[in-house]
């Protein structure tokens, strides 16, 4: 059996994947971005605080509305940048929130799903808001950075796709709408 | 036939490929369950159905492709495959096709009967209601807590926090706080003794709080748990707010949580719709897609190899058909093809034996044919075949011989086409052919004699026609024996015979004639008168010479007739005939002409017997021609029947030979001149035939008489 054919198809399969991948980077009118990051050191440790923005797009806010939980991972990495051989990576933490629409009180719930924390909110800017300010997470302690070490610190915001409910996750592979996590933020760590 | 275990047409590995597609698809089928462990998976278990399914177009395509060119090769085999994978398509795909569509339908109609106007309406009254009910629960709390809060007007802060703790009994909140104007808490109580921090408003509620000096709300103070807050302005010398928090009924909070998570549910699901219809239509799609091609391709691998043996068959006969009967196929499955395979195989099997039996009858019957073809050509006799149009069909080389025609010119031709062509041998071959003609289916036989280049030929020719085992005529064989020299053997014998009877018949009388003669003269010659004495002389001289003439006739005769005794010597041909020549060297007009190298004109014989042929001849000549005549003498080496002979040709300028006496020249006691006895040739002819060797006029030559002998050459 001649394979060059079924290797051709796949071929165009992942061409096309890869072709979709840099999409999101199109989706500005309702992107979500990290506006500012910076480690501050509290004590023994770096705490981060970061303000994030999030736009949502039409599909997601009226998805919303009609009560499906969206749910974001604020993702921190902190890593060590090395010359001749590759990255050590340090600490890598995530925050995870969900925000749902409750008809009954016709509130926007916020809950922190790494804390437990929830906020109850009339509006969704309001709601927001709070997913945007994000304080006082601790990521490292200050002895575990060497001085004269180059590190690096990083912030990404990913939407979870795979917490949709199912019917909507196939579009949300293909629909730019769904396109809602951020780039990485990285910045160079001074110790 | 040992019936042997049947052999599925897919092997292993392809029904392995097959469980992990429907495996695949089941995970996919369970993961659209909402509460499957699998729905975390789903989209991979999709990106994976999806590759399988590109995988398995790939495979189909790749098929196609090897079958479209084996088309265009016209290969054995590919039209038939072609055939059966469209019909294989066209029937599985219309009934798949059919049920597709009407799955669609349903799904789409199934999904869509979820959702109507009523259940929307329902769905958005019961919520109107819960809240409704909660509403009306919140306002009378508001106005519980505005009268509670009248007492609480003039009481300083101590005070304050006495009565509140009486108030929260009084309205059973769980709950109440006393703010100052700044927000700050000036007295709590709660029913929770361990809750030392109250709940405080945000500022959202604080906003309201200043613009409406009141605000009642549902509060979800811990996740599962519901609260009614209210806040009022107390008139004290200094404004302050009362806060109290009222617990709402379980039952009622569990009503309200319940409606609204229907609400919720069913309103997520009709966003959801259009969705679903799409994520379930996309799994149908590639369920069958997946199956579709699945079938496809293991149709593609089933078919071949059902094809299989019908290509070697097609191989096959075309290999029978171009003569390789050895040509054995591979019996693959005790089927009914297999069947045909074996029968193929014993019938190409017999073939080849029937064609080995043939070539070896072919080899037998051209070995006898060759054989007898063999004996043909080594027989004397002549042996023409002919067919039923009377056109010769072989001839051997005896034919040749005795006609001294190449045996292909007679093939193919009749004798009347060769008559022409051979004008000197016209009369015999119209002769057969007349006694071929007129013979009908008898069997003849004839002497035919003619006049051929060698001199007079005499043939006995006899004719027997051929039948076919129908009875039908075919043609004729006619063989023909050359019995000149029999006949002159004959004639030979019998004049010996001749010559003995007259020397014992003849000369005993002649001598006591001639010795009674001399006597009567001896006795009667003193006795007789002088005259009549005279006389006596005479006749008795007479008698004598006569009988003395009589006598060496007779032993001419007897010489011709006796076999000659010879002494075989190496003869020097050319000095022999110059030896002759020398005793006629005062007769002028003889010239001779001899071959340059004496030592190929040899011949071996009787150096006495040829020297008398030669004398024979030159005296004929000599006295046949005019004083002024020329005798022209020829000795040359020739070559005939491919044996060499010294050919002697001997040519005079006199009247020649008359054509009736050609014939018969040779024979005894034939002659033209007034004198002789008509045996000088006849010798000479015994002679030359004694050697082996042929004497005979040459009738080619118009001026005077010629005579060719030839005598087989000596090599040493």
């Amino acid at each position: 059996m001649p394979s060059s054919a079924s290797n051709k198809g796949c071929l165009i399969y992942f061409l096309a994947l890869i072709w979709l991948l840099p999409m999101s980077a199109f989706a500005d009118a309702f992107a979500v971005a990290v506006k500012r990051a910076e480690m501050n050191i509290q004590g023994d440790r770096y705490v981060l605080s970061a303000d994030i923005d999030y736009q949502l797009s039409p599909r997601a806010k009226e998805a919303l509305q009609n009560g499906v939980s969206l749910f974001w991972v604020v993702q921190i990495k902190v890593w060590q940048q090395r010359d001749y051989v590759w990255d050590k990576k340090l600490v890598y933490k995530e925050v995870r929130y969900r925000i749902q629409y409750h008809a009954l009180l016709n509130m926007y719930r916020v809950r922190n799903e790494s804390s437990g924390e929830v906020d109850n909110f009339s509006t969704l800017p309001a709601a927001l808001d709070l997913m945007s300010r994000v304080r006082d997470i601790q990521v490292i302690d200050r002895v575990d950075l060497l001085a004269g070490e180059r590190y690096l610190a990083g912030v990404k915001v990913s939407f979870d796709r795979d917490a949709l409910p199912l019917p909507l996750r196939p579009a949300a592979y293909v629909n730019l709408q769904w396109y809602l996590s951020s780039d990485w933020y990285v910045w160079s760590l001074k110790n | 036939m040992v019936p042997e275990k049947l052999k599925p047409p897919i092997n292993f590995t392809v029904l392995i490929l097959f469980g992990l597609i429907l495996l695949s698809l089941q995970l996919m089928s369970s993961a659209t369950q909402e509460s499957s462990q699998l729905s975390e998976m789903y989209s991979w278990l999709l990106l994976v159905n999806a590759l399988g399914s590109v995988v398995l177009l790939g495979l189909v395509v790749a098929n196609i492709y090897s079958l479209t060119r084996q088309l265009k090769k016209r290969e054995a085999g590919s039209r038939l495959t072609t055939r059966m994978v469209s019909l294989f398509v066209v029937l599985s795909l219309v009934p798949a096709a059919i049920v597709f569509y009407f799955s669609m339908q349903f799904l789409h109609q199934g999904i869509d009967s979820w959702f109507n106007v009523e259940m929307d309406r329902a769905m958005e009254d019961a919520l109107e209601l819960s809240q409704a009910s909660l509403d009306q629960r919140m306002r009378w709390h508001l106005k519980q807590t505005q009268q509670l809060s009248e007492r609480l007007a003039d009481s300083s802060a101590t005070l304050a926090t006495l009565e509140l703790e009486q108030l929260r009994e009084v309205a059973e909140a769980s709950e109440m706080t006393l703010f100052s104007r700044q927000g700050r808490i000036v007295a709590s109580s709660s029913i929770n003794p361990s809750d030392i921090l109250p709940s405080l408003p945000d500022e959202h509620i604080w906003l309201q709080l200043r613009r409406n000096s009141e605000y009642v709300a549902l509060a979800p103070i811990r996740e599962d748990e519901l609260m009614i807050r209210a806040i009022v302005t107390v008139n004290a010398r200094e404004p302050q707010y009362l806060q109290a928090l009222y617990p709402v009924p379980v039952r009622i909070a569990d009503l309200a949580d319940s409606v609204e998570f229907a609400f919720v549910r069913y309103q997520e699901m009709n966003f959801l719709r259009d969705s679903l219809k799409l994520s379930f239509s996309l799994a149908l799609s590639l369920v069958l897609l997946m199956s579709l091609l699945a079938a496809i391709w293991v149709a593609f691998i089933s078919i071949r190899n059902i094809i299989a043996p019908v290509k070697e068959l097609v191989k096959g006969t075309q290999a029978v058909a171009s003569g390789h009967y050895d040509q054995q196929l591979p019996v693959i499955a005790q089927d009914d093809l297999g069947f045909l395979v074996e029968s193929f195989n014993e019938m190409t099997q017999r073939i080849a034996r029937a064609r080995d039996e043939t070539k070896r009858a072919g080899v037998e019957v051209e070995n006898q044919r060759a054989y007898l073809e063999t004996i043909l050509a080594n027989l004397t006799a002549g042996v023409i075949s002919f067919d039923a149009d009377y056109k010769i069909r072989t001839a051997n080389q005896a034919a040749y011989r005795i006609f001294h025609i190449h045996v292909s010119h007679f093939v193919g031709q009749t004798l009347l086409n060769l008559a022409q062509d051979y004008a000197e041998l016209a009369e015999p071959l119209k002769s057969i052919q007349r006694l071929l003609v007129q013979s009908d289916d008898e069997i003849w036989q004839q002497r035919i004699a003619f006049l051929g280049p060698n001199g007079r030929q005499e043939l006995l020719c006899r004719g027997t026609p051929l039948f076919s085992q129908e009875g039908g005529r075919v043609g004729a064989v006619v063989v023909f024996d050359d019995v000149t020299d029999l006949i002159q053997a004959q004639k030979n014998a019998a004049w010996g015979e001749v010559a003995r009877r007259l020397a014992h018949e003849i000369k005993n009388p002649l001598t006591p004639i001639k010795l009674s003669a001399e006597r009567l003269q001896h006795k009667l010659a003193t006795k007789l008168e002088t005259s009549d004495a005279d006389m006596l002389k005479r006749s008795t001289m007479t008698i004598v010479q006569q009988v003395e003439a009589m006598k060496e006739m007779v032993d001419d005769f007897s010489e011709y007739a006796k076999p000659s005794k010879k002494q075989t010597v190496t003869i020097d041909m050319s000095a022999l005939v110059q030896e002759v020549l020398a005793l006629y060297a005062l007769k002028s007009g003889v010239t001779f002409k001899a071959d340059d190298e004496a030592s190929l004109l040899m011949v071996k014989g009787d150096p006495v017997s040829i020297r008398q042929v030669l004398h024979n001849l030159i005296k004929n000549a000599l006295e046949a021609i005019d004083p002024k005549g020329h005798i022209e003498i020829g000795l040359h080496r020739v070559q005939k029947n491919n044996a060499d002979f010294i050919e002697i040709a001997l040519y005079d300028d006199g009247p020649g030979i008359k054509e009736d006496q050609i014939e018969k020249i040779f024979e005894p006691y034939v002659t033209t001149k007034a004198k002789g006895t008509g045996l000088g040739l006849a010798i000479v002819k015994k002679i030359i035939e004694e050697h082996g060797g042929a004497i005979w006029v040459d009738t080619t030559r118009k001026i005077g008489a010629g005579f060719i002998i030839q005598l087989p050459a000596y090599n040493y």
